[in-house]
């Protein structure tokens, strides 16, 4: 990674911590964002980053946790409208260049991306890969 | 009309009420089994039990073809969620979201939807305090971006006494109507004030406490 | 950027490490510290120019270090760090001598806009330094605008430009006069006298101070025009 960022990480759950390690290990600053502190627990002891403990749909709660100075923001909590209501202010009320969201319901997905939502949806990667390797067996089997 | 409304609770059940007693057409989309066979078996409304903020679950009460959505569950995120889908996947020409963080109100409107809020109203009458019993109506209107109060004029109340054009009211508020007896006055400069006239104050929610203040003379 | 080495002190490694990788872009020495008493016995071994300082740290607590700090070396600038929301103590620590504050969380580039604008604000102060003459007018015209800050401020560059000249001395006196110290003012009087014998301004100012001769203050002739105010 070239440059610097400064990232927001909302929900520090598996995901959300995971990224916040990661990133803070290849030298990003890092702010992670959790309405309860003990899923700061999660983070590895390396992490040198910030931990801010408030409810990201509440604009009280970005604004401390500096998301008008971010670069990247990512939405990661366990609920897709939250990651879909916080993209969105991240975007509309902060600026930030870049925002992304996990959004597990497919059909939803769908809608806000036509929106110009930055989605991942785990389900369809996850659909895509098992597809893929149903595809790779379907060929063996045809091959033997 | 089709009105739909996802949520729930005494306020959702006294507002189909109303709304089909004015003759309108009711889909209620709610989360929990029980609420919906209640409703179900005291109103004239249908019922979807589910998450409103479901593509699928919209899909199937009817959102295509419904004339307002009404998302009115305790949280904000939801209801953000409800209204754009509403809005944009089934084209409901009119949505509205509850929103209860006040902070969220510029935000939802920025994004296209439109609002309602308890809060900022509740707030403002909590300030007015002492003025409490001369103001008899407090009206938020155009949205909530204005308020409109009616309130009678003690004599000992600074403004009593004095010009319109005299008066530096702050910036952003007005004195629109002056009630004297049963005349009807719309101010002009040189209008002075009474004792016991009723005014009509126009106000911004973020001023209204302050202008009130200043009429009044309370230094609180 | 050209500066003497920032001593970080902060209990929290990832503050630590946050700090020092800011600043490196600017190319400043960094230092760290882990706690109060560290963090005074490092200033004792190596002059630094300027010190972050987090406020609530186990042990010594911040507030108890920054009095330390502008006891032992109070040439050293101090910022400090402070949780969100505790914007009492960060105007506590002002008083006591800090120059600026940071709510954590920071973005990096925050902290490096922070840094640099504390140290430019010293080379722009040395800068003026040689302006002797426009300096004792913008103090008069602060003193004569009510500005008392500003005035002071602008007294006090002109005594660092030039020691040994009246005017400056004579008006330092009276902001102290203004202030209500008269002991102060006459001593200011007194020494723009010692420099320059006759200098009538101060010789009326005195006077009056001590005679009770009546008359207003004397700031003296505008005899150099001022340049514009930066």
């Amino acid at each position: 990674m070239a440059r610097d960022l400064f990232i927001v990480i909302v929900g520090c759950g598996r995901l959300g911590s995971h990224l916040a390690n990661r990133l803070s290990r290849a030298g990003h600053s890092v702010v992670a964002v959790d309405s309860d502190e003990s899923a700061f627990g999660s983070l590895s002891p390396e992490y040198s980053g910030f931990r801010v403990e408030g409810d990201a749909t509440e604009l009280a709660v970005l604004k401390q946790a500096k998301a008008d100075k971010a670069d990247l923001v990512i939405v990661a909590t366990r609920d897709d409208n939250v990651n879909l209501m916080v993209a969105q202010v991240a975007k509309a009320a902060f600026a930030v260049p870049r925002v992304v969201a996990r959004v597990f319901d497919p059909k939803r997905e769908a809608v806000y991306r036509h929106l110009g939502v930055e989605t991942v949806c785990p389900t369809a990667v996850a659909a895509e890969s098992f597809l893929q390797i149903a595809s790779d067996a379907a060929s063996k089997e045809g091959s033997s | 009309m089709k009105v739909l409304i996802v949520g729930g609770g005494k306020a959702v059940y006294f507002l189909c009420r109303t709304f089909l007693a004015k003759g309108h057409e009711v889909t209620v989309i709610n989360r929990s089994r029980d609420e919906c066979v209640e409703m179900s078996r005291r109103l004239k409304v249908t019922v979807i039990h589910g998450d409103g903020s479901d593509p699928s679950i919209l899909e199937e009460a009817g959102a295509r073809g419904a004339d307002v959505a009404l998302a009115l569950t305790p949280k904000d995120q939801d209801n953000l969620v409800v209204c754009q889908l509403a809005a944009r996947e089934y084209g409901v020409p009119q949505t509205v979201a509850l929103v209860s963080d006040p902070d969220n109100e510029d935000i939802f409107r920025k994004l296209g939807v439109g609002t309602f809020s308890t809060t900022r109203t509740l707030a403002s009458l909590i300030e007015q305090r002492t003025a409490l019993d001369e103001i008899t109506n407090l009206i938020p209107a155009a949205e909530g971006r204005v308020n409109l109060t009616e309130m009678a004029l003690r004599p000992n109340w600074p403004v009593v006494g004095k010009a319109l054009r005299d008066l530096a009211l702050p910036a952003d508020s007005l004195i629109a109507v002056v009630l004297r007896g049963d005349q009807v006055l719309v101010p002009r400069g040189d209008t002075t004030l009474q004792a016991h006239d009723r005014i009509v104050l126009v106000t911004l929610p973020e001023n209204h406490g302050p202008v009130l203040r200043f009429i009044t003379g309370e230094t609180t | 950027m050209e500066a003497k080495p920032v001593l970080i002190v902060d209990d929290e490694k990832n503050i630590r490490l946050t700090l020092s990788r800011a600043l490196e872009a600017l190319a400043l020495e960094t230092a760290t510290a882990v706690n109060g008493e560290e963090a005074l016995s490092r200033i004792r071994e190596k002059d630094f120019g300027l010190v972050l300082l987090d406020l609530k740290m186990p042990g010594m607590d911040g507030m108890e270090v920054l009095r330390r700090l502008r006891e032992a070396r109070p040439d050293i600038k101090v910022i400090i760090i402070t949780a969100h929301g505790t914007i009492e103590s960060a105007v506590e620590a002002m008083k006591l001598g800090a120059v600026d504050f940071m709510q954590k969380p920071f973005a990096p580039k925050e902290i490096r806009e922070l840094v640099r604008k504390v140290l430019s604000r010293d080379a722009l102060v040395a800068e003026k330094a040689g302006d002797y003459g426009s300096h004792v007018e913008l103090a008069k015209r602060a003193i004569a605008n009510r500005q008392f800050d500003a005035a002071q401020e602008h007294v006090r560059q002109a005594i660092a430009a030039d020691a040994t000249k009246p005017e400056a001395f004579n008006l330092l006196g009276v902001l102290l006069e203004m202030a209500g110290n008269r002991l102060e003012a006459q001593k200011n009087y007194r020494a723009a006298l010692a420099l320059a014998p006759g200098y009538k301004p101060a010789e009326e100012n005195l006077g009056r101070t001590v005679g009770g001769k009546g008359g207003g203050f004397r700031l003296g002739k505008s005899e150099h025009p001022p340049e514009d105010e930066a």
